[in-house]
């Protein structure tokens, strides 16, 4: 069954295998994280030409929308991973969900206080119940949800699961908030950047987003594999690898 | 060994909870006081005007009525839990969804019900036109299932843990925005004499949704909360 997928897909799912994974990947991932970061806000900051109606206030965008999307990206891995977690009971799975979690409420939280930011000088006001607004902070509570359901419980599995069950019914409920709310109030633009048919942006503009949007892409992956890879030696603090690397290190 | 047919044991459970409610009526008495107490600080704290508090009226007693019914969703399974008999009708052959419908329902009927017999009395302290009465009253009997449902399933997920109370908050309220919309819709658009139809249609759909699938949901969540 199944045999179109590789067997080293399989065997990353094994702790040991996907610590020693992570460890080579990271370097690389946060390498690439700080060049596409730094490559995107210097064209961002620096090379793309000021909006013609707003001025220069428009290049928080290069941080916003980014940390934006991502907030939604992350919430769709964990969704996936809960999944996953819950109907294979894989436990990179939950490790992977849990620790997204806190990266994902960071995302949001930036998002927010960017735009909150830009909102001051753009609209007159730091907030308004617009329906963007309100269904990204929405989605910072369920972050939050996550997170503190995962810490109620003593045993790390159990809560996992639970969390991860949370996650999942969140991810139902993510679109309902969203269309309610809109349904509700709308200020805020709608999407300039388009997957499919043109995008009505400048390039000049578009290709330092599109990098940052690669820059947290990459952070993502970094910070996601240093956090499971502690929290996989944290899990399997009983077995003979983990015993075998902290032998390692006292050799050192 | 035969079991129990499936309606018997609905009834059986419905028939015991209820009666579980009614031995402590204390307890069900105590939303409504809060809700009621809750709302007379309103007026108190935002001045006794009528425009304003007929412009307020509608939300006021939805959230009051909102929050009320979180107030009393930590005990739903909390006693069931304490001496065990959750744990028997985990494993009793009856399908667990269908067993933790009817306790649904009889929570609802314990502390629901009660808070949509006084919301006349709520909306009457505030001054909302009575004209909008009907349309609020219809908005809260599908959404307080709705919260029930939703509620349900969260606090089976809290089942395992210790200190909840905080918790379910905060995962309860992000979840439970849409039904506060559209009920608070279609009190607003009745309010200014637009058509109302269509939000409470939006509610009813969700409430159709949710009465197939939180039961279902909220067995999962109790498996996983359970099983240490």
């Amino acid at each position: 069954m199944s045999n179109w997928i590789p067997l080293w897909v399989h065997k990353l799912g094994s702790p040991p295998t996907f610590y020693r994974f992570a460890g080579i990947v990271m370097p690389w991932m946060m390498a690439l994280a700080l060049l596409s970061g730094a490559l995107g806000l210097y064209g961002g900051l620096v090379l793309a030409p000021a909006d013609y109606q707003q001025g220069d206030a428009y290049r928080i965008i290069f941080i916003h929308v980014p940390c934006a999307w991502m907030s939604m990206f992350i919430y769709a891995v964990m969704g996936v991973s809960s999944v996953i977690a819950l109907v294979w009971r894989i436990k990179l799975a939950e490790v992977v969900a849990m620790e997204s979690a806190p990266i994902g409420a960071a995302f949001t939280f930036i998002t927010l206080v960017t735009g909150s930011l830009w909102g001051k000088p753009m609209w007159g006001t730091w907030w308004t119940w617009d329906a963007r607004l309100t269904s990204e902070l929405v989605l910072l509570f369920l972050y939050l949800g996550v997170i503190g359901l995962y810490h109620a419980f003593e045993d790390r599995r159990q809560g996992a699961r639970a969390a991860a069950f949370l996650a999942i019914i969140g991810i139902i409920n993510v679109p309902i908030v969203h269309f309610s709310v809109d349904w509700w109030n709308t200020l805020h633009q709608g999407s300039t950047v388009k997957l499919f048919g043109p995008s009505k942006i400048a390039w000049a503009m578009l290709w330092p987003l599109l990098t940052m949007t690669l820059a947290t892409k990459f952070y993502y992956i970094a910070s996601l594999f240093r956090r499971v890879r502690t929290d996989l030696l944290a899990l399997e603090g009983g077995k003979d690898w983990v015993r075998e690397i902290a032998r390692g290190e006292d050799d050192r | 060994m035969s079991h129990a047919g499936t309606s018997t044991a609905c009834a059986a459970m419905l028939r015991r909870d209820l009666t579980l409610a009614w031995r402590r009526r204390g307890d069900i008495t105590m939303p409504v006081l809060y809700a009621l107490i809750v709302t007379m600080l309103f007026p108190f704290a935002l001045g006794p005007e009528d425009t304003l508090l007929q412009r307020i009226a509608g939300g006021v007693v939805l959230v009051t009525v909102l929050l009320a019914m979180l107030l009393a969703l930590d005990a739903m399974f909390s006693s069931d839990i304490e001496d065990g008999s959750l744990e028997q009708l985990v494993i009793a052959p009856q399908p667990l969804a269908l067993m933790l419908g009817m306790k649904i329902l009889a929570h609802w009927i314990t502390t629901a019900l009660p808070l949509i017999v006084i919301t006349p009395l709520l909306a009457g302290m505030l001054h909302l036109p009575t004209a909008v009465m009907p349309v609020l009253l219809l908005a809260l009997l599908l959404a307080t299932p709705l919260l029930s449902l939703l509620g349900a399933v969260l606090v089976a997920l809290t089942a395992g843990t210790r200190r909840s109370g905080m918790l379910l908050a905060l995962m309860l309220l992000p979840l439970c925005v849409p039904a506060v919309i559209f009920a608070a819709g279609a009190v607003a658009a009745a309010q200014q004499g637009l058509p109302w139809l269509a939000p409470l249609a939006w509610l009813g759909s969700a409430l159709a949704l949710a009465m197939v699938l939180a039961p279902l949901a909220c067995a999962a969540a109790l498996r996983i909360a359970l099983d240490a």
